[in-house]
C-alpha cells in the first residue's frame, strides 16, 4: 500500500505555491491550524527512503517520518518546482540525495532554533 | 465492601531507605573500603547508554523497594525464569553492578569486603559485597526481554542491537559484584531537576499535604503535546466516588534514544501544562525518577508499577505501546500484562492478582486523537469518525518542530513549546544526540559535598 509523506505548509512556502494550482490541493489539519501537502509516496519510493536514510520510519498512520530537515525542504522545493504532487516529486528529490546527505550530516549535530521570546 | 481506594502499602511492606545523611556517619562507613570509581556504561561506539550511579540512586531512596542493592546470582536466575525476587516480590529487571576483569584484578575484591564508589571524583555511596560472580552479558540481554519462541504471548521479534534496552545489557561488564549499596554523602539535585525531586517517602508525604487520597499516574519521556494533556485529564476521571484527588507526572531521567527530547524540556515541558492552567498545580505534580530506560514495554510497565506504587499512587495509566520501541512486543503487550497476564512470564493472573504482586490499580487506555467531525480532542474509543481523525504522532510533531514550525495551540501549547525551544537554545538542538548524552554524562543530575576519608 503506497505511503504518505506529510509536506507542513507555514506562510511563506504557501506564498511560493500562488498560481500553481496546488492550492485546492492542501490539506487543513487539526481543525484548520495546519496546512499540508499529503504527498502519496510509493512502496517502492518508501522502501528507497528507508533504506537511504537509517533514522526514517513509518508510523502508525502510514506516514514516512523522521527524515533529515534537509530531505522535507528539498521534497517541498520539488513540489514548487515541478507543480505537482505526482510520482515525479520523489524522483527530483532521488535526483538530489547527495546534496541531501550533506546537509543532513551537518543537521545532526546544530540545528537553528526558532528565533522566538522564550 | 468499602468503595474507597486507599492509598497503596508500598511494594515488599516497606519503604527501602539507605541514604546516610550524617556525613560523620558516612565518613566512618567508608574509611578502609576499596576505592572505585563509578563509570558510564558505553555502547560499542562509545556512547552512554547507563549509569549505574541512577540504579544506586533509585535503590537507596526507595523507588525499587524492596531491592536493597546488586543482586545475587540466584535472584537474576529467578528474575528472568519467573519475573519474582528471592522473597518472592515480583520484580521486572535484574539490576547489577558490574566491573570490568582490569577493575576487578585492581581491586582485588572478594566477597565481605566494602566497595567505596565514588562519582565525579567524590564520595558516594558504599557496596557490602556479599558475591562477586560473572555473567554472559548476550545471554542476560536476550533472557531479560524474552524471546519469541519462549514468549510468544507477547514477544514479536527477537532483540537485538537496535533496542536500546538490549544494548544496555550486552554492554554490561562481566564481573558481578553483589550486596546493598548505602549513599554516605547525600547527594544535591542540580537545577531544574531539583524542583522534581519527590523520592517516596517525600511524595507520600506531598500527597498528604495536599490531601490526595487517590492519585493516578502519568508515565513520561516526552515533551507533552496536547494528546497527553486529554489523556491525563481524562484518565483521572477514574478514582473511587470521585475523580481521583492527584495526577502525578513521573519523568524518566536519564540516558535517552537520538532523538528524544532533553531530560530538561521533559520535565519543564510538563511543568508548564500546570503553568499555563490547563491543568491544576494543585491537582497535577511533576516528579522524576532516575533510570536509564529499557524500553522493555510490559517489563518496564512492571517496574513503573512499583516505583508509582511506592510513591503511593493508588491508579496507573497505560496507553498502546506503553514505553516500547521498535515492534519487539505486541503494541498492548503491557495492557495484557496488567489485563489478564503472561505466563511465560510467570504471571498467569494479572499483576494485581498474583501472590506478592502489585496494588497499584492500572488504567488501561486508548489513544487521543483530534477529530475534525467531532471538533475536538476525542477519545478513541468514542469517536467513530477513523477516516477523518488527525492522530498526534510523535514523529509527526517532532518533524513539525525541528522544521521550525511553531504549532497550533491544539498541538502543543505555546507555553509547552517555548519550553522546548528554550532548551533547544541552550543545547544548540532540539533532540538528544551522542553530545548531549556523553555532556550529560559528565554533568548528571546531581552534585555532592566534599567528603575527605
Amino acid at each position: 500500500m503506497a505511503k504518505l509523506f506529510v509536506v507542513l505548509l507555514d506562510d511563506n512556502r504557501l506564498k511560493k505555491l500562488e498560481g500553481s494550482g496546488l492550492e485546492k490541493q492542501v490539506s487543513k489539519l487539526f481543525g484548520g491550524a495546519l496546512n499540508a501537502f499529503n504527498l502519496e509516496v510509493s512502496d517502492e519510493h518508501a522502501q528507497k527512503i528507508l533504506e537511504e536514510f537509517s533514522t526514517a520510519r513509518i508510523d502508525s498512520r502510514g506516514a514516512i517520518t523522521d527524515v533529515p530537515i534537509a530531505f522535507n525542504r528539498v521534497v517541498f522545493d520539488e513540489i514548487a518546482k515541478k507543480k505537482s504532487l505526482g510520482p515525479e516529486v520523489m524522483e527530483g528529490v532521488f535526483a538530489r540525495l547527495d546534496e541531501i546527505k550533506e546537509a543532513a550530516a551537518k543537521e545532526s549535530e546544530y540545528l537553528p532554533a526558532p528565533d522566538i521570546e522564550v | 465492601m468499602s468503595i474507597r481506594i486507599e492509598r497503596p502499602e508500598p511494594h515488599g511492606g516497606r519503604l527501602i531507605d539507605r541514604v546516610v545523611t550524617d556525613p560523620a556517619a558516612g565518613k566512618k562507613l567508608a574509611k578502609g573500603a576499596a576505592v572505585f570509581d563509578i563509570k558510564p556504561t558505553l555502547d560499542e561506539n562509545g556512547v552512554p547508554v547507563r549509569n549505574v550511579y541512577r540504579e544506586i540512586m533509585s535503590t537507596c531512596y526507595g523507588f525499587f523497594s524492596p531491592v536493597e542493592g546488586s543482586m545475587k546470582q540466584a535472584e537474576v536466575e529467578r528474575i528472568l525464569k519467573e519475573r519474582r525476587l528471592l522473597n518472592d516480590w515480583v520484580f521486572p529487571y535484574p539490576l547489577v553492578f558490574d566491573v570490568s576483569e582490569e577493575d576487578h584484578k585492581k581491586l582485588g575484591v572478594t566477597p565481605g569486603d566494602r566497595v567505596l564508589l565514588r562519582l565525579k571524583g567524590k564520595p558516594f555511596a558504599i557496596l557490602d559485597v556479599e558475591e562477586v560472580y560473572r555473567i554472559d552479558q548476550e545471554e542476560l540481554a536476550h533472557k531479560t526481554f524474552g524471546t519469541p519462541e519462549n514468549n510468544p504471548e507477547v514477544v514479536k521479534e527477537a532483540f537485538n542491537k537496535k533496542h536500546p534496552g538490549w544494548v544496555i545489557y550486552k554492554s554490561l561488564n562481566p564481573v558481578i559484584y553483589a550486596g546493598k549499596y548505602k549513599i554516605i554523602n547525600e547527594p544535591k539535585l542540580r537545577p531544574p531537576f531539583d524542583r522534581f525531586w519527590f523520592p517516596p517517602k517525600k511524595s507520600r508525604e506531598e500527597f498528604d499535604k495536599r490531601g490526595w487520597r487517590t492519585v493516578i499516574v502519568h508515565q513520561t519521556r516526552n515533551v507533552p503535546h496536547v494528546g497527553h494533556e486529554f489523556l491525563m485529564k481524562n484518565a483521572a476521571y477514574t478514582g473511587d466516588l470521585e475523580p481521583c484527588h492527584g495526577i502525578l507526572v513521573n519523568a524518566v531521567i536519564g540516558v535517552k534514544r537520538k532523538g528524544d527530547y532533553p531530560d530538561e524540556a521533559i520535565v519543564e515541558g510538563h511543568e508548564a501544562v500546570n503553568l499555563g492552567g490547563y491543568i491544576k498545580p494543585e491537582r497535577h505534580l511533576v516528579t522524576i525518577l532516575l533510570w536509564d530506560m529499557r524500553y522493555g514495554n510490559p517489563l518496564e510497565s512492571m517496574l513503573h508499577g512499583i516505583v508509582r506504587q511506592n510513591m503511593g499512587c493508588t491508579h496507573h495509566m497505560f496507553g498502546r505501546d506503553h514505553a516500547a520501541v521498535g515492534e519487539y512486543y505486541d503494541m498492548f503487550a503491557t495492557q495484557i500484562l496488567w489485563g489478564k497476564g503472561i505466563p511465560s512470564f510467570g504471571f498467569p493472573a494479572p499483576l494485581t492478582d498474583v501472590p506478592y504482586g502489585l496494588k497499584i490499580r492500572p488504567q488501561n487506555m486508548l489513544e487521543f486523537w483530534y477529530c475534525p467531525k467531532c471538533g475536538e480532542i476525542a477519545y478513541s474509543g468514542n469517536c467513530n469518525h477513523s477516516k477523518e481523525k488527525q492522530k498526534f504522532s510523535g514523529s509527526f510533531i517532532r518533524g513539525m518542530v525541528s522544521e521550525g514550525v511553531f504549532p497550533p495551540p491544539v498541538i502543543f501549547r505555546p507555553e509547552v513549546y517555548k519550553v522546548a525551544v528554550k532548551w533547544w537554545k541552550h543545547y544548540n538542538y532540539p533532540f538528544v544526540t551522542p553530545k548531549y548524552l556523553i555532556e550529560r554524562e559528565k554533568e548528571l543530575e546531581i552534585d555532592l559535598a566534599d567528603m575527605d576519608i
